[in-house]
Parts: C-alpha cells; structure tokens; sequence
C-alpha cells in the first residue's frame, strides 16, 4: 500500500493544472475560495474492476453515511439486544469494501481513517486493556462495570457498561481485518496489475522482469 | 490469582497491539516483543512455585460463577507446561532477534513479532483454559498465527506447505467444534471441571464414542500416526524460528489437550488399550521414517512424530506414575526439539541447505555447532546422563510397573524407536559432521566471519547454547521436576482437586 496516496479530490496542486484550471475559466470560484476537501467519491477515478458505474456511485455515496451510523447503531447496542462490535464492525467494513468496489483502491485509501495495522492495533489495545483493567483493582478479567444515568436530558435511561469499549475494541479489529484483506487480495493485486500494465506499455524489459514469478 | 493468571494471555496480546503500532522502528519493537515475553517468563514461574505443591488456582473472567462464565484453571499441569513453553518461546524470539540483526533472514521481522506475540498468546490460553470453547479458541489464536508464520519469507514450498497445513487444521477444527457441540448436547455445559461431573452419568457407548472423537481431533493436531501426514510436510520448510517453536510447542499442546481431556473428562481405562496401539505406531512409523529422511529437517520432523507416540505410551498406562512420566517426557522433549531445530538453523547458515547428502565436515567448520548439536541429539535418544534418560527411564519404569501383554509389546516398541532414534542421529552425525569440509562451507565460514554478521550470528550461537543449557537444567534439576511430575500425575488421575478448584466444595459427588 506504500504506493497508495490519497488522491483527494480537493485542490491539490497536481490537480490545480487540470480540471480546476479548466473550471477557473469558465466562472468557477477563485483558488481561495474554501472548497471541501473530501468528497465521497472524486469524479476522476477508475474502478476496481470493470467499466464505471454511475449508479453504483452514486449508490456508494448515498448509502456510506448511512452504513456507518447503522453499524455504530449496532455497536452501541449490542450491549443486551441483537449487534455488537462484532457484527457492527462487519457492517462499517461493508462501507468500505463497497466504496472500494464502486471507486478501486485509491478511493479507499483516500476513505479510510488510518492504515488497518494502525486499526488492528488500536483494536487490540482497547479490548486487552479493557480486559485487563479491572486486574489493577484486584477483580478477575473482563469485569464488567455500568453505570445507568436515570435522567438523562433528551435520552431518557442510557446505561453505560464498561463493555462497549471492549466491543469498540472489537468493532475497530474486524474494519481492520476486513481493510487488511481488501488491500491484499484486491488492492495489492490491482496495483501490482496496474505497474505491470505500466512497463509493458513503456517497455519490453521492464515487462520481462515484471512477470518474474 | 487473578493477575496471575491474566498475564500470560493479556500481557503479548498487548505486546503484538504495541509492536504492530511500531512497525517503524524495529529496535522498539523488538526491546517490546522481548519485554512481554519476559513477563510471561516471570509470570509463569511464579504460577509454577504457587501450584507447585498441587494446589490448583482459578479465575472467573468476568466474575461471572463457574459452570457459566469463562474460567481460567492453573494446576501443576498447566503451570509447568507455561514455564517451559515461555522460557523456550523467548530463547527462540531472542535467536530470531540475532538473525535478524545478523541479516541472515528473509522474514520480515515487522511482521513476525507481532504474530509471534499472538501465537504466545494462544498456546498459554490453551494450557490455561478451563472450558472446552475456551480451548478451542486458545487453538485458534494459535493456529490462526501459525498460518501467517509458516509462510513467512514465502517461496513455492512454503505456500504449498501451508496449503497442507491451514487444510488439516481447519478439518480437525470443524471436529472439534463438532465435538463440542457434541458434548453440550450432552451435558448442557462446555465447563471442562462441570463436563466432567455430569458425564459421569452418561452411557458408557457415547462417552466412548465422545472420547475416540476427542482423540482424533487432538491427533490430528499431535500428528498421531495415521494422522501425522501433515506434519513432515509442512514444519520443516517454514524458516529456522518458526518450525523450532511448531516442533517444540504446537504439537505438545495438543498432547497436553489429549491429556487432559482424556484424563478428567472420559473413562479412566476404557480407552487404554487404544492409546497403547496408537502409541506403537506412532513410535515405530515415526522412526522409519526419519532413518530415510535425507534432510535434517525432515529427519528431525518424523523423529518429532515418534516421539509424539512415548508420550501417548505413558498416557495409556493410566497410572500416576505413567502420567508423571508424560509430564516429564513433555518438558524434555519440548527443550530438546526447539534446540535442534535451532541448531539446524545454524547449520543452514554454513551450508545453505538442510540436505544431509550435500554436507561434510560440519565439525571442522564449526566445533562449537557440533556441540551444540550433540548434546540435545543424545538425549533426544535417550542416553544418560541427559534429559531423554530420565524422561524415558521413568517411563519404561511406570510401564514395568503396570504390565500386561500390550504395555509390554509398547515397552519393547518404545526400546526400539530409542535405538532407531539413535541410528537415525548418527546418520547425521556421520554424514553431515564428519569428514574434510566441503569448499562452499568453508567459504560460507569465511564470509561470515569476515561480513557484517558476526555479532549477530554469535548471538544466534549463544541463544542456542542457552537452549542446551536449559535442556542440561532439565536433567539436573529431575528431582523436584519429578516431584511436580507425580503430584501433575496424581492430580490428572484423581481429578478431585481440579473439579473442587473450578466449582467449589464437594461437586466432585
């Protein structure tokens, strides 16, 4: 993934030249006007596989946000009802596996929060440090503690359980796993495909060399 | 109690999280990988001397009460097979340091720490799981990470190898949770301390039936012959460090479940006389086979397997003094089993392949290798007055004591596969040590001493001269070893102490 910058569809300065110069001329805004930064999907991007798909797209686009609350949804109350970290963290990835599906790998990479090992490591540091706190109170692992707010403005009950950062743990583990699958089953391969496809078309001996087994 | 018992499995889960966080610098994260595995080190230890004396210690994850929750169980069984599987987990961690320092490896030591962690992981909860899903999670912890292990620094072999392996693990892992399942229908509990109450009153046929099911699902993972395939297929060609710690651990902890599974939860005697057989073949399929092997690895590989069948031998006896031997056996083997196979990773580095056709004179290129190699060669056959000595006397020992034709014909197998054991390691040595040099190892010799890796392969060296120290500390030190071995092995044959530890006073009716 080392090769995998970003492309953000802002005004970075190798785009400046391109579509947003063409668009400067024909009454867009001027450079420093405050344009955002992050699109859901930038317009300029080659799928993963096969032609482009508007309406894929524009699915991806519209039904992201909502993955990502849903699986939240799921997180936070899978404390004593149906979902969890598990099962949310499956559903978040989803998200992203779709966005890659509808945009190929740069997207995803321009998508998501931190690299997986980072997400895999921070996962593992919540669930084994929840884990392994109660230890300092001289409880036995995975102690659960709650504490349930009665009146709480707007929200009524809400118990709170020590669980859910474990289960946050969780849920950030399985986005993790499931990036780390994404980028090297798919997203390695397309651009290992796309470099060799490189040196072919600039040379015959870097294709040789490309295809060494 | 708790702490005690949380450390070994939270403590390197922790570690791997910190170490995948430090991919950038190798130095960190290598003083992080050595710095968890030292504290299970001195963790386990302190379980060793706190259930030394047969007391077993418990935790209840989550402080929810025994039959329900997740229980965490020490006893001098599982306190013993922590402290030597940690201390032998560290010395190889601390060989694959110099390696990788040296330079000499293809791994990549970013993402070998941090499994290597994981997999510590698994096999201490698998030693300390008190529950049969617990278990099987322990398992998966740890076969999880061996997958991403054995193709490390992958090359056509290795992938092919653990095609095989991922394969067999993953069959023998649906029969596991096939038996589970099994087992729960059954008792309504997966607890193992409960299981073994209720299924007390289960037909004989169906404990029968759940017992031979445990032993092939075991088996497979303990390559029991006929189901030991895999295994001279896929450990030797994974590099130096991995298939040291898989020889030495992986396949013991499956022993260890074989063990305990037999022992408390199914019939004391019913199944004897199948283990006796088993143990036979094991022994005798695995010593052919490695007295044809031509690489050392290999060679090494089906000797693992035969030896795999002494410790099955002792568990059919089904006497205190049987079971003390296994546990002895254990200790011995998982030392001398990591130190050939890091000698043999030495031996790699001068001659740049484990093929004993292509070798000579190892003694003239590097005396102190040939040391090295023969001390943990000699009591991996059973000479005294080294470790295999002592595992193997006492286990002839407790055979004489129980008698009958089958422990009999086993004793005189198990004599045998000791002689055979013998030859095949003299092939080795006559082969591979003796004799002028070839030029090339010579030169390698040259290149190494003059290179960049000096300092590195010297600590490689010092590492595994520590691992025949230790294997040198296990036969000095037989006599309390035995003593906790007959106290493990009164314990696994009453089974009293562990049921009461995990569900209070008086269930054991």
């Amino acid at each position: 993934m080392s090769g995998d910058e970003p492309a953000r569809a802002g005004p970075s300065p190798g785009r400046a030249a391109g579509e947003w110069g063409r668009a400067d001329r024909s009454g867009a805004p001027p450079e420093n006007w405050e344009a955002p930064r992050e699109r859901w999907l930038s317009t300029a991007v080659r799928p993963a596989f096969g032609p482009r798909s508007v309406l894929l797209e524009v699915a991806a686009r519209l039904l992201t946000p909502a993955i990502l609350v849903f699986s939240v949804f799921l997180l936070v109350s899978g404390h004593d009802r149906p979902g969890g970290g598990f099962a949310g963290g499956l559903v978040a990835s989803m998200a992203y596996v779709l966005r890659y599906i509808a945009g190929g790998r740069r997207e995803l990479a321009a998508g998501i929060p931190m690299r997986p090992n980072g997400l895999l490591a921070l996962g593992m540091l919540l669930v084994c440090g929840t884990a392994a706190a109660p230890l300092l109170a001289g409880h036995p692992m995975l102690e659960v503690y709650s504490y349930t707010a009665h009146h709480l403005p707007l929200f009524g009950e809400v118990k709170f359980a020590s669980y859910l950062l474990f289960e946050s743990g969780v849920f950030l583990i399985v986005v993790g796993l499931v990036l780390s699958v994404v980028a090297a089953l798919g997203a390695r391969m397309e651009a290992e495909e796309e470099e060799i496809r490189g040196r072919r078309r600039s040379g015959g001996a870097g294709a040789a060399k490309g295809e060494r087994p | 109690m708790n702490t005690l018992l949380a450390v070994p499995v939270l403590v390197p889960l922790l570690g791997a999280a910190a170490s995948l966080l430090m991919r950038r610098a190798p130095r960190l994260q290598q003083g992080v990988a050595v710095a968890a595995l030292t504290a299970v080190v001195v963790d386990t230890v302190l379980l060793l001397r706190v259930t030394a004396d047969g007391s077993v210690i418990t935790s209840q994850a989550g402080a929810w009460e025994a039959p329900l929750g997740v229980t965490v169980v020490a006893d001098p069984l599982s306190s013993l097979m922590l402290a030597v599987s940690a201390v032998v987990l560290l010395v190889v961690q601390l060989f694959a340091i110099g390696q990788d320092i040296a330079g000499l490896s293809r791994a990549m030591p970013q993402v070998f720490h941090p499994i290597y962690l994981v997999l510590t992981a698994g096999v201490c909860l698998c030693f300390l799981a008190g529950d049969l899903f617990n278990l099987f999670v322990g398992f998966e912890i740890m076969l999880t990470a061996s997958y991403a292990l054995i193709t490390q620094a992958p090359t056509r072999a290795r992938v092919r190898a653990s095609m095989i392996y991922t394969v067999v693990s993953l069959t023998s892992s649906i029969l596991f949770l096939t038996g589970i399942a099994l087992i729960y229908g059954l008792t309504g509990t997966v607890n193992l301390a409960d299981i073994a109450v209720k299924l007390g009153g289960a037909p004989e046929e169906l404990r029968m039936v759940l017992a031979l099911l445990f032993l092939v699902v075991f088996g497979i993972k303990a390559a029991l012959v006929p189901m030991h395939f895999w295994l001279p297929d896929s450990y030797p060609v994974a590099i130096t460090r991995i298939s040291a710690i898989f020889a030495a651990l992986l396949t013991k902890v499956a022993v260890y479940a074989i063990i305990r599974s037999q022992t408390l939860l199914f019939g004391r005697d019913d199944i004897s006389a199948v283990l006796l057989c088993v143990a036979i073949a094991t022994m005798l399929v695995g010593i052919f086979g490695a007295l044809v092997q031509d690489d050392i690895n290999r060679l090494m590989s089906f000797a693992l397997v035969s030896h795999i069948g002494f410790m099955i031998f002792g568990l059919g006896l089904n006497s205190v003094a049987g079971l003390a031997a296994v546990v002895v056996y254990l200790v011995h083997h998982i030392v001398v089993q990591a130190n050939l196979f890091l000698v043999n990773g030495l031996i790699r580095q001068y001659a740049g392949h484990s093929s004993l056709r292509a070798m000579r004179g190892l003694n003239t290129v590097s005396p102190v290798m040939s040391f090295y190699f023969f001390i943990p060669a000699m009591s991996l056959a059973g000479l005294p007055p080294l470790s295999g000595f002592v595992a193997k006397a006492a286990l002839f020992q407790a055979g004489v004591g129980v008698g009958g034709w089958l422990v009999y014909t086993a004793l005189a197998a198990g004599v045998a596969t000791s002689l055979l054991t013998v030859m095949a390691v003299f092939r080795i040595w006559v082969r591979g040590f003796w004799g002028t040099p070839m030029p090339d190892m010579v030169e390698a010799r040259e290149r190494l001493k003059r290179g960049s890796h000096l300092a590195g392969l010297r600590f490689m060296a010092a590492m595994t001269g520590v691992m025949v120290a230790i294997g040198l500390v296990v036969a000095g030190a037989a006599g309390p070893l035995s003593e906790i071995a007959f106290i493990a092995g009164h314990d696994l044959m009453n089974g009293t102490a562990y049921i009461e530890a995990v569900l209070g006073e008086g269930a054991a009716r």
